[in-house]
C-alpha cells in the first residue's frame, strides 16, 4: 500500500494489563495498515485481543491496570501514542469514532438521542444548537430511522436494538470521521438486523469515503465487505491478507479451521467441524505456537512447542505466522529444524495448503 | 387509533416526569409534600403573616405603609428567589406544553442559568442599595392614643423580636393564641419565623454537603486505585468522628451564627453522599454508555457531570430529603442546647429549651407547639424522602 493511500498504520502495538494475578499480555506485537475508504476486519475468537486492539486506537484502554507499553499507531501521520490527552479528545469522535457491540446499553438512558447526537455534533463541529437539531434529524434519515422528525427526541428506552445500533451509528458518524471502528456490531442484534446495520455502514463508507475497521468474530459478517483481514490468536495476528485469497487458501490451521467451522448450505445431517480444545488463558499462554495444543499439525512438533513463529510474507501481501505455512520457513532454519529433531516433516503442510 | 394516540403522548416522556408520576401514586406522600410547600409559603410569607408594623396606617391624614418600609435585605432576597423559582415552575410548564421538545434541554439550561444569574446579581444589589433600616415605632400606641386612624394588622401583629414583660409566660389565650414566652414575645409569630431558619438551615446544609459529597465521591468512584484508596480512609475517619459532638465543639470556637451552623452542619454531613456517589460511578464507568461518550471526545467535566451523575444521582436526591430533615433536627438540638443561634433570632430549637427552663414552671405551650412543628416538618421531609426512592427505583419498594 503507498504511503499516501494510508490512513491507520499500527505497528508493533503490545498492551499489557497488570492484575493480581500476574501481567496479562492482551496483544502482542500487533500491526496493520488500514487504507483510505477501505474496510479492514480483525477476526478472532471472544478474548484475543481484538477489542484492546480498538480500544488502544482511541487511547481509552482503563489505566491503570492497561498499559500500552509498546509500538506506535500512525494515523494520517502522527503517531496517536505520542498526543497529549487534549489533542486526542479532538480526534476522539471527530477523525476516529467508535461504535460497540450492545447497542441496548451505549445510549446515555437519560438524555433523548437527539440531545447525544448534537453534543456530538456541538463538540466537534461550530454549529448553533438549532442547526445541530436539524443536523441530527438528518443523519437519523441517513441512518434509515423512519420518521425522525419524532424519533429524535426519543428517549433509548423507547427504541429497539436495531434502532438504537442506528443511533450510535448515527452519533459516530455525525462528524464525519475518516475512520470508524465498528466494535462487533452485529452481535447482539437478530440475524435479519445484522445485513441490515452492514449494508448501512457500507453505504455510509461510499457516501462518506470512509475507513472501517471492523472487529468481529464472525467470518460470515468478514467475507463480503472486508478489504483486507487479520485474524488474531491469543493476542497476536496469525495471519493477514486480502479478503478473497484468505477465503479461497487460508494458510494458519487457526484460520483454516475457523473456515471450516462456519455452517454452510448442504452440511445437512453432519457435524458441523470444530476446532478442538479452547483458547489459552492469556495467563498461561503455552510455550511456543499459542496455537499448537489445537494444531491439526503442529501438536507434537517439537518446534511449534518450543518456538513462537511470527508473522512474516509468505506472498505479495499475504503475512502468515505459521512455520508450516508455505513459504515460511528459511533454508536455514529447516536446516536447523532437521539437525536438531531429525526428519523434517515436510510435504504435509503445503499439501493442505494447497488443497 | 387510541392506542396511537397513546403511544404519541408516551413520546419524550422525561427521567423527571416518570418518577412524578410514580411519586403521585402515593397519598401521604402528596400530603407531606403540600405540607412542605405549605411550610415554604408561610417561610415566604412571614413579615406579611406576623409583624407588629401595620400593613398601611393613617397618620396626620397621610396614609403610610410601615409594613413595607420596614422590609429587610434578606426579606428582598427570599421574595427575589421566591419569585424566581416561580417564573421557574411556569416556563417549564409552559415549554412542556408548546415548544417543540427538541430544544427544551437547552432551553431549560439557559433558564436556570439566566435565574441563578439573576438571583446573585440581584441579592449583591439588594445588600448595596437598600439600606439597613430600623423603624422602631409602636403604632399600636399611636393608635391607641388616637395619633392614628385606618391601621390593618397582620393576622399575629407582633414582631419576632418584640419583648412585653406585662405577658409574660402566658398560656394560649385571646391575643396569644398559642401564648407567649419568658419575654413575652408571641409564640405563634416566633414560629412562622422560625419555619425561615428551620428552612434555610435544612437547604442551605444539604446544599453544601451535597456539593462537597458529589465532587468527592465522583472524583473517588471515577478514578478509583490509588485516589480511591486515600480518599475512602479519609471519609472513613470523617465518618468515625461523632458528628454531633463535633460540630458543638467547632460552635463553641465560632460566633453564633446562623451561617456558621449551616456551613458546619454542611461540612460534617457530606461522607454519605460521597459515598454513595462513589458506589454509583463505579458502577457507571464501566458502562458502555460511558465508553461511547468517552469515544467521542468529550471533555472529563462532560463524563461525569453530564452523563455520569445524572445516572447515578438518585440516591444521593433521596439522601438530601432525608438530610434536610436531619440538618433540621441538629439544628434544633444544637439550639435547645444553647448553641445555636442568638436569641432574638426565632428558632424552634431554641423555644423548645425555654419551655423547661425559666422559673421552675413547666410552660407546656412552649414545648408543645414548637415541638410539632419540629417533628412535622422532620417527618413531612422523611416521607418525600421515602416516596421519592420508592419513585426513583421501585424495586426498592419495601413489600405491602
Amino acid at each position: 500500500m503507498s504511503r499516501d493511500n494510508l490512513l491507520l498504520s499500527v505497528n508493533d502495538l503490545s498492551v499489557t494489563f497488570l492484575t493480581e494475578d500476574g501481567a496479562v499480555k492482551a496483544v502482542q506485537n500487533v500491526g496493520f495498515d488500514v487504507g483510505k475508504g477501505k474496510t479492514f476486519a480483525l477476526v478472532g475468537e471472544s478474548g484475543c485481543g481484538k477489542s484492546v486492539t480498538a480500544l488502544s486506537i482511541m487511547r481509552l484502554i482503563p489505566s491503570p491496570p492497561g498499559k500500552i507499553v509498546g509500538g506506535t499507531i500512525n494515523f494520517r501521520g502522527h503517531n496517536l501514542l505520542k498526543l497529549a490527552e487534549k489533542q486526542m479528545q479532538r480526534i476522539r469522535g471527530n477523525r476516529i469514532a467508535m461504535i460497540f457491540q450492545e447497542p441496548m446499553t451505549s445510549l446515555n438512558p437519560v438524555y433523548t438521542v437527539g440531545d447525544q447526537i448534537v453534543e456530538a455534533i456541538r463538540l466537534h463541529r461550530k454549529r448553533t444548537t438549532e442547526q445541530a437539531w436539524a443536523d441530527a434529524v438528518e443523519m437519523l434519515r441517513k441512518v434509515g430511522i423512519s420518521d425522525p422528525q419524532h424519533r429524535v427526541v426519543e428517549y433509548p428506552h423507547q427504541m429497539s436494538g436495531g434502532m438504537r445500533q442506528r443511533v450510535m451509528i448515527a452519533m459516530a458518524v455525525s462528524c464525519a470521521p475518516s475512520l470508524l471502528i465498528a466494535d462487533e456490531p452485529t452481535t447482539a442484534l437478530d440475524v435479519t438486523i445484522q445485513a441490515q446495520i452492514l449494508d448501512l455502514l457500507d453505504d455510509l463508507q461510499q457516501q462518506n469515503a470512509m475507513s472501517i475497521l471492523l472487529i468481529t468474530h464472525s467470518l460470515g459478517v468478514v467475507a463480503e465487505r472486508a478489504d483486507t483481514v487479520a485474524v488474531m490468536y491469543a493476542s497476536r495476528i496469525v495471519e493477514t491478507a486480502d479478503a478473497e485469497p484468505i477465503f479461497k487458501q487460508p494458510l494458519h490451521p487457526y484460520t483454516q479451521g475457523l473456515l471450516k467451522s462456519v455452517p454452510q448450505l448442504g452440511y445437512r445431517g453432519k457435524h458441523l467441524p470444530t476446532i478442538a480444545g479452547t483458547v489459552p488463558e492469556p495467563l498461561h499462554f503455552p510455550p511456543g505456537c499459542k496455537f499448537h495444543p489445537r494444531c491439526p499439525i503442529g501438536a507434537d512438533d517439537p518446534r511449534c512447542r518450543t518456538a513462537e513463529p511470527l508473522l512474516r510474507q509468505v506472498l505479495p501481501g499475504r503475512l502468515v505466522a505459521c512455520w508450516y505455512a508455505p513459504g515460511y520457513e528459511t533454508e536455514q532454519e529447516r536446516k536447523e529444524y532437521e539437525a536438531r529433531y531429525g526428519k523434517h516433516p515436510n510435504p504435509r503442510p503445503s499439501s493442505t495448503a494447497q488443497s | 387509533m387510541r392506542k396511537k394516540q397513546q403511544q404519541h403522548k408516551d413520546w419524550g416522556v422525561s427521567y423527571g416526569e416518570l418518577i412524578w408520576r410514580e411519586f403521585r401514586k402515593n397519598k401521604l406522600s402528596i400530603i407531606s409534600l403540600a405540607f412542605v410547600i405549605f411550610l415554604f409559603i408561610v417561610a415566604v410569607l412571614a413579615p406579611f403573616l406576623a409583624n407588629s408594623k401595620p400593613y398601611f396606617i393613617r397618620i396626620d391624614g397621610r396614609l403610610h405603609f410601615p409594613l413595607f418600609a420596614d422590609l429587610k435585605r434578606n426579606d428582598y432576597c427570599i421574595f427575589l428567589a421566591a419569585a424566581l423559582a416561580i417564573v421557574q415552575l411556569l416556563l417549564i410548564r409552559r415549554n412542556r406544553r408548546s415548544i417543540d421538545p427538541s430544544i427544551r434541554g437547552a432551553l431549560l439550561w439557559r433558564q436556570l442559568s439566566v435565574s441563578t444569574v439573576i438571583l446573585i446579581t440581584g441579592c449583591i444589589l439588594i445588600y448595596i442599595f437598600v439600606p439597613r433600616r430600623l423603624d422602631a415605632t409602636d403604632y399600636k400606641a399611636k393608635l391607641a392614643a388616637g395619633r392614628a386612624a385606618n391601621a390593618l394588622f397582620p393576622p399575629i401583629p407582633y414582631g419576632f423580636g418584640q419583648t412585653n414583660l406585662k405577658v409574660r409566660e402566658q398560656p394560649p389565650g385571646p391575643g396569644h393564641p398559642l401564648g407567649t414566652d419568658d419575654v413575652g414575645s408571641d409564640v405563634l409569630c416566633r414560629l412562622i419565623h422560625g419555619s425561615r431558619i428551620s428552612l434555610s438551615v435544612g437547604f442551605v446544609a444539604v446544599g453544601i454537603s451535597t456539593l462537597i459529597g458529589v465532587f468527592f465521591g465522583a472524583m473517588l468512584g471515577y478514578f478509583g486505585g490509588k485516589v480511591d484508596f486515600i480518599g475512602m480512609r479519609f471519609v472513613e475517619i470523617m465518618m468515625a468522628v461523632p458528628a454531633f459532638f463535633l460540630i458543638i465543639t467547632i460552635v463553641a470556637f465560632f460566633p453564633r451564627s446562623l451561617f456558621n451552623i449551616m456551613i458546619i452542619i454542611g461540612i460534617t454531613s457530606w461522607t454519605r453522599d460521597a459515598r454513595f456517589i462513589r458506589a454509583e460511578f463505579f458502577k457507571l464507568r464501566k458502562q458502555d454508555f460511558v465508553q461511547a461518550a468517552l469515544s467521542l471526545g468529550l471533555p472529563l467535566r462532560s463524563i461525569l457531570f453530564r452523563h455520569m451523575l445524572p445516572n447515578g444521582i438518585a440516591p444521593v436526591l433521596v439522601n438530601a430529603t432525608f438530610g434536610i430533615a436531619g440538618a433540621i433536627f441538629i439544628e434544633a438540638a444544637l439550639s435547645f442546647l444553647g448553641f445555636g443561634v442568638a436569641p432574638p433570632t426565632p428558632s424552634w430549637g431554641q423555644m423548645l429549651s425555654l419551655g423547661v427552663s425559666t422559673s421552675g414552671r413547666f410552660l407546656w405551650w412552649l414545648t408543645l407547639f414548637p415541638g410539632l412543628a419540629i417533628f412535622l416538618t422532620v417527618m413531612a421531609y422523611n416521607l418525600v424522602g421515602e416516596a421519592l426512592r420508592d419513585a426513583i427505583d421501585p424495586r426498592l419498594r419495601k413489600a405491602p
